[in-house]
This record gives structure tokens, C-alpha cells and sequence, in this order.
């Protein structure tokens, strides 16, 4: 169990604080709509500045008496959202179904057992001083090896860049807290991957809902169309026509 | 993404070589980490310091209040320290009332048979500027003193919320605690690092760390363990047992083999709960709960250096409320308990609850608070039986 130490804590705390607050008020203010890079560096900047500020006058005051540290990978995933926005893409990829599923998985198991109602001690696992660096050792390799390799299907290389740095991070400094859970993990992170989990089963449903209208238009067109056609192939007028 | 998609060959280069030291360096770091460690080593176990085994009796030498700082009304949660020179050290709470924004933890030395007059350690002000970030409202504090001399203290400090808010603040004082630097804020939970809260002494390992009894407070209680090696860091967190209606663990050795926590009940069955570990405090098991009673108050339980248990906790009998009883009681065995004494007694609403205690010496000194307004504390002289002065 190796822990960071406090003025390390405090600098994350105000430099990951000001990158979810920036991509939290980009995010309100225009949707996924584009920002233009001087409004974007302007948010950012005034992000860093807010909470530069020194005591309470900093949101980080508050933002720290609430939840304390940003998860290494929220922040990742925020950096990865403003990086996107600072390119006008409007489709993200910040938190693809996949990524989304396994956080969802992992933090209903994590939270269901730091709630107690499971005594597997998953979260002090995350202590250890085997397993969590074999774990963190072995995500760098492979979200690496997936940034590498990501060529063609470039969808996987911007959250395992987001991995990579979180594991980076608690691998070289400890940070956030020295448990590699809270490296990978927060109730925020949790709860973004449970919107996008259900904004993509709403997205899936409604594109298989305009799929079937657009199955359905097609056959009602096709027998439209179809119709004069087959009528007109056993129309007995044709044989009458063709008899004369 | 379109935007990794169109990068160009030296952009891939540039990718690629960021990725390999990024992960050059993960292995680097783990791998120097690793090799640091000690290996093959079994975790400490709990210090076992026994003179004149056998039997004792107790003689209560004085009784007092220690004195309250001006105008705080309110005062609980003491817990004791001791100090070079048989003296000892007092911490609590005190302010207008419980999770007032007036709340601070105050300090006490006992040297030469007196209290000093008490001084302010910790306030959330002090608190959330050395922290870098809020601090709603304070709570019960925790000493140890190491074996540098170093006084270790905890401090409840929560977050957003009520006290299952709560995180663990640990600081420092390397002046026998004239003053105190926050060394951080313990990591216990994943839940924003909320719900955990310290109320009862800590217990001495053979490597000169110790055991700090924690406890997980929101919706279910569960008792932890956090261990420390004798620098102070924090060496491993675990759960004491499966219980889910369990709290504030004192934790006891009974052998060079075996641990014992006795623990306050929030369930319906109202006794003591008491919980085994024979493993170093790695693994627990849930024992049946002493045939005590436990109307959800705090207990405290040390283990003398001759060899014997005592347990202060809040017995109920002859229409005695939850708190209004306080009975210090001996053990040879940590299962069957003999009463010695009551500590305080009154009528039923009156509240003598949260005891520590502490041996110094061939004097047992108790505090515990008074009617919630005041820390009381008493002294024992302890004696091998049969011995007459």
C-alpha cells in the first residue's frame, strides 16, 4: 500500500477538477453542438482559474468537500471529450458501449461490496501489492498495444489512451488515492457510463424502430408497385388483349 | 475517430513512441516498488507485553472533570494517549453542539496528578486549509502515540452529508502534541471516499505499527481494519467479520495467535457483538455476540499487562436507559465478564457513554463523557490480588 502524498493530491485535485468542470460546462452550454476553439481555450482557461483561487472562493473547495479526487480515467475521458471538441467532431467517443459496460459492471460490483452488502473486498484489493500492479501493469500493455494497433478501427484508441493515462498516473504517482480503483473509478464515471449505456439501448431501439417503419414502408411500396404489376401479369385483359 | 484515422505516418510514430515509454515506465515504477518490499515477511502481530500475570484488583484513586474550554457547551468522544513520564494525553470534541460549524478537537495533557488547560488541535477551518478543500463539520478524534514519540492522531471530518459523510483525516505532531500537521486523508471507500469514521484506540504490532479500528456507517455498519508499519503509512485495510449491524471495533489480543474485537450493536438484538481473527487480522470470523447487553453504544476493551481484559461499556438493568449506566468489567478469557464497577451511574435520559482507557504504569486512567457536557476522568491503582500496598 503506497499512498500519494498531500501536496500531489491537492495539484491533481485542482488540475482534474478544472478539466471535468470545463468539459461539464461545454457540455450544458452547447450539447454536442460545436465550440469554437477560442470559446473552448476560454473555458478552459477560466476553468484553471476558478480553481486556482485560493479556500472556498475555488469550486475545487467544494467540488473536493463533495467527492474529493476525480477518478484518473473521468479525467482522461473529459481531456479525450474537450480533445474531440477542439476538432469539431460532434459523434464522441469518449465512453464507446464497451468501456461503458465493463464501468458499469465493475462499479455495481465494486459498489454493492463497499455498501456492504458483499464482504469480497474488492476495494481493498485495489491496495494490494501484487495483484493491483500486475492489473495496472497489464492494462498499460494492452491499451497500448490497442492505441498501436488502432489503425483501422480508430474508435478503441481514444479511451484506451484515457486508460493509459489513468494507469500512468497511478503507477508513477499513486494518484488519486493509491488504490487502483479509484485510478479507473468514481460514482461520476459510474454514472456517465450508466447515461450512455441507456442513451445507446434508446438510440439501438429507436434506430430498430425506424428500421422496421422503414421495412414495412418498403413492403407497403414494393406491394404498391407490385400489385398493378401482378395484376396486370394474370390480368385475363392481357389474354383478351393477346387473343386478339 | 476521424481524427485518429487521419493521422499521418509520423503522428503514428510519435504515438507509438509516447505509448512505449508510457508503459516502459508503468513496468519501471511497479517493478522498482516490488522489489522494495519486504518479501516472504508474515504480517506483524499484535504486541503481547505481560508482568505480574495473575489476577488484580482496582482502587479507584481520584475522579475528575477535565477541564472544558470557555464557552463550548458541549463535549464527547475523549480518547487517551500516553506520554513520556507516566503522563498522558487527552483529545476530544467540544463546541455548542454535536456537528455545530463550532466544532473542535481539543487536547489535554495529565502531568503531576493535573489537567493542562485545554488547547484547540483542530477546527474544519484549519482542517479544510491545510486539506485544499472543505471540511462540513468534525468528529470523534483517535491518538496513538508511536514508538518515535510521534502522536498519530485521527480525526472524523466530513464531507457533503451527515456523519455518513464522513472521511478520516490523519495527522502528525512531532512535539508531543503542541502541534499537529495534517499528513492526509485516509482512502477507505470507493464511494467518494465517504462513510468511514474511527472511535476507539488503536493496538500496538510487534514492528512498532498498529492497528487502527475503523468503521463503515452508511445504510449498513461494518468494522474495518486499517494496519500502519511503524512510519505511519498505511499498510492494508479489511473487513472485521460479515456483520452488517456492527460498529466501532476495540480491538483486543488474546494471544501471540489470536485477536478479539468486541464491537456496539445497531442490530435488534442489543448485545455486545465480538468477532475473531487468528491470521494477523487479515481474515475474521463473526463469534456469537457476549452476554452483554448493547443498546447501540460505543465499548472500549484493553488487555492488561497482566494479563487480564477489561471492558467499559453501558450496561442496562433496574430501568437504566441505554447510556445511563457505564460498568467497567474484567475477563480472563474475553467471553465471561465479572463486574468491578460502575463507573457512573444515574437516572434513566442521564448519558456516561464513548469511554477510553488507558494503562500507564500501575494506574488504569478512564475518561468518558459526562452528561455530554464534560469529559470525566478517573484513576485506578492497579494491584496483583492479595497485594496490600
Amino acid at each position: 500500500m503506497t499512498l500519494p502524498d498531500l501536496a500531489s493530491q491537492i495539484l491533481y485535485g485542482r488540475l482534474g477538477w478544472a478539466i471535468v468542470f470545463a468539459t461539464v460546462v461545454c457540455a450544458l452550454w452547447r450539447g454536442a453542438a460545436p465550440i469554437g476553439r477560442p470559446a473552448l481555450a476560454a473555458i478552459m482557461a477560466a476553468a484553471l482559474a476558478l480553481m486556482a483561487l485560493p479556500g472556498n472562493l475555488s469550486p475545487a473547495w467544494y467540488l473536493g468537500l463533495a467527492f474529493q479526487y476525480p477518478s484518473g480515467l473521468l479525467v482522461g475521458c473529459c481531456v479525450l471529450r474537450l480533445f474531440e471538441r477542439w476538432h469539431g467532431m460532434r459523434r464522441s467517443q469518449a465512453m464507446p458501449q464497451t468501456l461503458a459496460g465493463l464501468l458499469a459492471v465493475a462499479g455495481t460490483l465494486l459498489y454493492l461490496d463497499a455498501m456492504g452488502l458483499m464482504t469480497r473486498g474488492f476495494y481493498y484489493a485495489g491496495f494490494g501489492g501484487s495483484l493491483a500492479p500486475i492489473v495496472a501493469v497489464a492494462a498499460a500493455v494492452a491499451c497500448a498495444f490497442a492505441i498501436v494497433r488502432a489503425q483501422a478501427s480508430n474508435a478503441a484508441r481514444g479511451p484506451a489512451m484515457a486508460i493509459l493515462g489513468a494507469v500512468a498516473l497511478f503507477s508513477v504517482l499513486r494518484l488519486p488515492t493509491g488504490n487502483l480503483w479509484d485510478a479507473l473509478l468514481d460514482p461520476l464515471l459510474f454514472g456517465w457510463a450508466l447515461v450512455a449505456l441507456v442513451a445507446g439501448a434508446l438510440r439501438r431501439s429507436s434506430r430498430r424502430a425506424s428500421d422496421q417503419v422503414t421495412t414495412t414502408d418498403t413492403e407497403t411500396v414494393a406491394s404498391t408497385v407490385l400489385q398493378p404489376v401482378a395484376a396486370e401479369r394474370f390480368s385475363s385483359l392481357k389474354e383478351q388483349v393477346g387473343g386478339k | 475517430m476521424e481524427i485518429f484515422a487521419n493521422t499521418r505516418p509520423r503522428a503514428h510514430g510519435a504515438i507509438l513512441i509516447g505509448c512505449v515509454l508510457l508503459v516502459v515506465l508503468v513496468v519501471a515504477e511497479e517493478a522498482l516498488r516490488w522489489s522494495r518490499a519486504p518479501s516472504g515477511t508474515a504480517p506483524p502481530l499484535p504486541s503481547l507485553h505481560t508482568v505480574h500475570a495473575g489476577p488484580v484488583t482496582l482502587t479507584e484513586l481520584s475522579h475528575t472533570h477535565i477541564p472544558a474550554p470557555h464557552g463550548m457547551p458541549s463535549a464527547h468522544a475523549s480518547t487517551l494517549t500516553p506520554l513520556p513520564g507516566n503522563r498522558l494525553l487527552a483529545f476530544w470534541w467540544a463546541g455548542s453542539r454535536e456537528s455545530g460549524p463550532d466544532v473542535k478537537v481539543f487536547a489535554s495533557t495529565w502531568a503531576n496528578g493535573a489537567w493542562s488547560a485545554p488547547s484547540m488541535v483542530v477546527s474544519r477551518a484549519s482542517l479544510g486549509a491545510e486539506l485544499g478543500y472543505g471540511v462540513r463539520r468534525i468528529g470523534n478524534p483517535v491518538a496513538w502515540t508511536d514508538r518515535d514519540g510521534r502522536i498519530h492522531l485521527y480525526v472524523v471530518a466530513t464531507g457533503l452529508g451527515g456523519w455518513a459523510a464522513a472521511r478520516i483525516a490523519h495527522l502528525v505532531s512531532r512535539d508531543h502534541g503542541k502541534s499537529f500537521h495534517v499528513r492526509r486523508v485516509l482512502p477507505t471507500s470507493p464511494l467518494f471516499n465517504t462513510s468511514a469514521l474511527v472511535r476507539t484506540a488503536p493496538l500496538a504490532l510487534s514492528d512498532g505499527g498498529w492497528w487502527l479500528p475503523v468503521y463503515f456507517e452508511i445504510g449498513n455498519k461494518y468494522p474495518m481494519l486499517m494496519a500502519f508499519d511503524a512510519e505511519g503509512n498505511p499498510t492494508s485495510l479489511a473487513r472485521i467479520g460479515h456483520s452488517t449491524s456492527a460498529l466501532q471495533p476495540s480491538i483486543v489480543a488474546v494471544s501471540k495467535d489470536e485477536v478479539r474485537a468486541v464491537m456496539r450493536d445497531d442490530s435488534n438484538q442489543q448485545l455486545v457483538q465480538h468477532a475473531s481473527s487468528r491470521d494477523g487480522g487479515a481474515t475474521w470470523q463473526d463469534l456469537p455476540a457476549l452476554d452483554l447487553p448493547n443498546y447501540s453504544t460505543s465499548v472500549a476493551a484493553i488487555r492488561l499487562s497482566s494479563g487480564q481484559f477489561l471492558m467499559l461499556h453501558n450496561h442496562v438493568e433496574g430501568g437504566a436507559s441505554a447510556r445511563s449506566l457505564l460498568r467497567l468489567s474484567i475477563s480472563q478469557d474475553m467471553r465471561t465478564w465479572r463486574k468491578i464497577a460502575d463507573i457512573a451511574r444515574g437516572p434513566a435520559g442521564d448519558e456516561f457513554s464513548y469511554p477510553s482507557m488507558e494503562q500507564v504504569g500501575d494506574e488504569l486512567h478512564v475518561t468518558y463523557t459526562w452528561q455530554r457536557q464534560a469529559i470525566a476522568h478517573h484513576r485506578y491503582r492497579i494491584r496483583p490480588e492479595g497485594a496490600t500496598r
